[in-house]
């Protein structure tokens, strides 16, 4: 087993919205990102995947708020540090971010190497502009971006090359954890596949230590990433290996959303395309018991009433559902005959 | 480089094409308005005479030296030769006169009053919006009302009502003119001293109706752009807050740039009111005279240089922006 580069325990974040209802959005999340792995984390949209990105950050501006909770990254624990401490020293540095819409991620009036300037002295002042320069033109040619981006404005670049330029730009300081929060959903396959390669080449030539994944696509996350893990209502239900998930999913929810999906290998010609019924629960008001219970196949009384803690089988595979893991697998099996 | 060329080849072509159709309608508007400017002056010069042929030569003479007997296309074309040599003719009202001079004199007032005016106006808008949109809570709940408030006062509202405060009532400015009635315009400290108390009262008055328009403006572009996400990305690069207020308002001023332009262009119309208010001796003063007489020389040539204006500082914003404004550079050089 690795090193552990990024640890969260029980982190709850919450909006506050204009009526002064709090929403939980990220409750009790936990989970852990060895040195050297990634992490995938999916779920349908409003599941709370966006906010707990943004919450891993440790940097919280309205109408996000920090409830409870740590996050420990390398071995030192952000949480309670000042808020313009964590934007100095953590942010961009330790861990980074890639913004869902990278489209518009950049300054539209700025070269992309003078953007690039200002995040390298917002951590390192008084770093010369050639310095700067010469950084930036070896890692973007390291990462197959011609250096001639550096010079361009964002209305210049394509969707494509817009993203990896974000993508350089965040792990330009080599941060140890890289969250990257839908970084190819928004590109065609050709694109898709160079973000996700830069990605790659990020993590083997040790740019970034450990990375988090968000998306929506699952075949991505199994292609991409070490571990899934699956959010629901701003919990996590699941977590297993990639191939675990995938192949046997364990929870209904997670059952659900991969029998939604078409992955591309042998035998899925056979299996049938489900979806879910119903829609999330409103987390203003959070049903109480098993979240999930109220669109679940196999839900019996008892689902909502109880809290369901987070259960762990073998092998780090953990999962938050009141049937044991026997009875699950049976239900499953006697529905396919 | 030869997109840039060809960009402003664009631009200098429509300028021309917009010069070219500015200057028609210059001459042809004054000239549609009923009354005849000659018999007017006759009358005045004849004042008194009775001899109906004398009084018919003086018309005649007038006629003929102001190429009123001609046809419309040949006064035109003399129009347009004597403007090549700087010509603009004779002023019908202020005979002999001529117009180049009464232009050159009045034109000096009005820039020096109104362009400071709008610029000063200007800058503090966009301040106030601009903190406006950053503080937000209490300041923006008092900036916001108020600007929408005073920018809809016209501007002549504004000089009637400074007026009545501050020269009426309070007794501490001017009420009309540039300088004191009773000097002759010399570079002695007494004169200087003269035209700055003068230039309060219109000056102010250009500047309060300009502040609320664009404070509104700069207030909503600055908080679009402040929810941009550029500004959310910056953020959680660690880039430090007054670097990407520095972005926001770089941005949020560029639309701003266009009011600036165009509140230089509205100068005359908007402002003129306020110049007659005061009876300020700058072009607006000297365009109403002209309107009042039928002096089509003295409306041509003060409209013709009031688009000429508006002409030029279009024209340098359409260059400006090519430079400021990566985006417009994209759109318009390929």
């Amino acid at each position: 087993m690795g090193k552990t580069i990024l640890e969260v325990r029980d982190l709850c974040t919450k909006y506050i919205t204009r009526s002064h209802e709090d929403v939980y959005a990220v409750d009790h999340v936990s989970l852990s990102l060895e040195e050297g792995k990634s992490l995938g984390i999916a779920g349908e949209s409003g599941c709370g995947k966006s906010t707990l990105a943004l919450s891993l950050m440790g940097y919280y501006f309205p109408p996000l708020h920090y409830s409870s909770g740590e996050i420990i990254i390398d071995g030192r624990s952000i949480t309670g540090m000042d808020p313009d401490t964590v934007r100095k020293t953590i942010l961009g540095t330790e861990i980074a971010y890639i913004p869902q819409a990278a489209m518009n991620a950049l300054n539209p009036t700025q070269r992309v190497i003078r953007f690039v300037e200002d995040v390298v002295r917002a951590h390192r002042p008084g770093t010369g502009k050639k310095e700067i320069y010469d950084m930036a033109c070896a890692r973007f040619a390291e990462l197959g971006l011609p250096p001639e981006v550096l010079e361009k404005h964002s209305v210049e670049l394509s969707g494509g090359m817009k993203q990896r330029t974000v993508i350089a730009i965040s792990t330009i300081l080599s941060p140890k954890v890289l969250i990257a929060d839908e970084p190819s959903s928004a590109l065609d396959v050709t694109s898709q596949k160079m973000v996700i390669k830069m990605l790659r080449s990020l993590m083997e030539k040790g740019y970034i230590k450990g990375m988090i994944f968000i998306t929506h696509e699952l075949p991505l996350l199994y292609n991409v990433t070490d571990d899934i893990m699956v959010m629901y209502a701003g919990q996590i239900v699941e977590r297993n290996s990639a191939r675990g998930m995938v192949f046997s999913p364990l929870h209904p929810y997670s059952k659900g959303l991969m029998g939604s999906i078409i992955v591309p290998e042998e035998g899925v010609r056979e299996q049938k395309l489900t979806s879910i019924p119903g829609t999330p629960p409103n987390l203003k008001h959070p049903p109480r018991g098993c979240r999930f219970a109220e669109r679940c196949a196999y839900v019996v009384p008892s689902c909502r009433h109880n809290e369901i803690p987070m259960l762990e089988l073998e092998g780090g595979h953990t999962y938050r559902c009141g049937h044991s893991a026997q009875h699950l697998r049976e239900m499953y099996q006697d529905e396919q005959k | 480089m030869k997109g840039y060329r060809r960009y402003f080849r664009k631009k200098i072509f429509w300028f021309l094409i917009t010069l070219a159709a500015s200057i028609l309608l210059n001459f042809i508007l004054p000239r549609l308005m009923p009354g005849d400017p000659v018999a007017a002056i006759t009358a005045r010069v004849a004042m008194g005479m009775n001899d109906a042929s004398a009084v018919r030569r003086i018309y005649e003479e007038y006629a003929r030296q102001f190429g009123t007997d001609k046809p419309m296309l040949q006064q035109f074309v003399m129009y347009l030769q004597n403007l090549l040599k700087g010509d603009f003719g004779l002023s019908f009202s202020q005979y002999p006169r001529p117009v180049a001079d009464i232009i050159s004199s009045a034109v000096g007032w009005t820039i020096g009053l109104q362009l400071p005016a709008i610029i000063v106006g200007w800058m503090l808008g966009n301040l106030l919006g601009a903190l406006a949109a950053y503080i937000r809570k209490g300041f923006d709940r008092v900036v916001m009302p108020v600007s929408l408030f005073v920018s809809n006062i016209p501007a002549f509202g504004m000089a009637v009502i400074l007026l009545v405060i501050f020269a009426l009532r309070l007794k501490v400015a001017p009420i009309s003119g540039a300088y004191a009635y009773d000097m002759i315009p010399n570079l002695s400290w007494a004169f200087v001293r003269s035209v700055f108390r003068h230039y309060q009262l219109p000056f102010w008055s250009i500047v309060l109706t300009a502040i609320g328009g664009q404070a509104i403006g700069m207030r909503s572009m600055s908080i679009y752009e402040l929810n941009a996400d550029y500004v959310k990305y910056s953020r959680f690069l660690g880039v430090p807050d007054r670097k990407i207020v520095g972005y926001v308002f770089r941005n949020a001023m560029l639309p701003q740039v266009t009011g600036l332009v165009l509140s230089i262009g509205t100068m005359i119309g908007g402002a003129l009111v306020a110049e007659i208010i005061f009876s300020y001796p700058g072009l607006g003063s000297a365009l109403l005279t002209g309107i009042t007489r039928l002096d089509y020389p003295l409306i041509s040539a003060s409209t013709l240089i009031v688009t000429l204006m508006v002409l030029v500082v279009t024209f340098v914003l359409d260059v400006i922006y090519a430079f400021i404004d990566p985006r417009v550079k994209a759109a318009q050089f390929d």
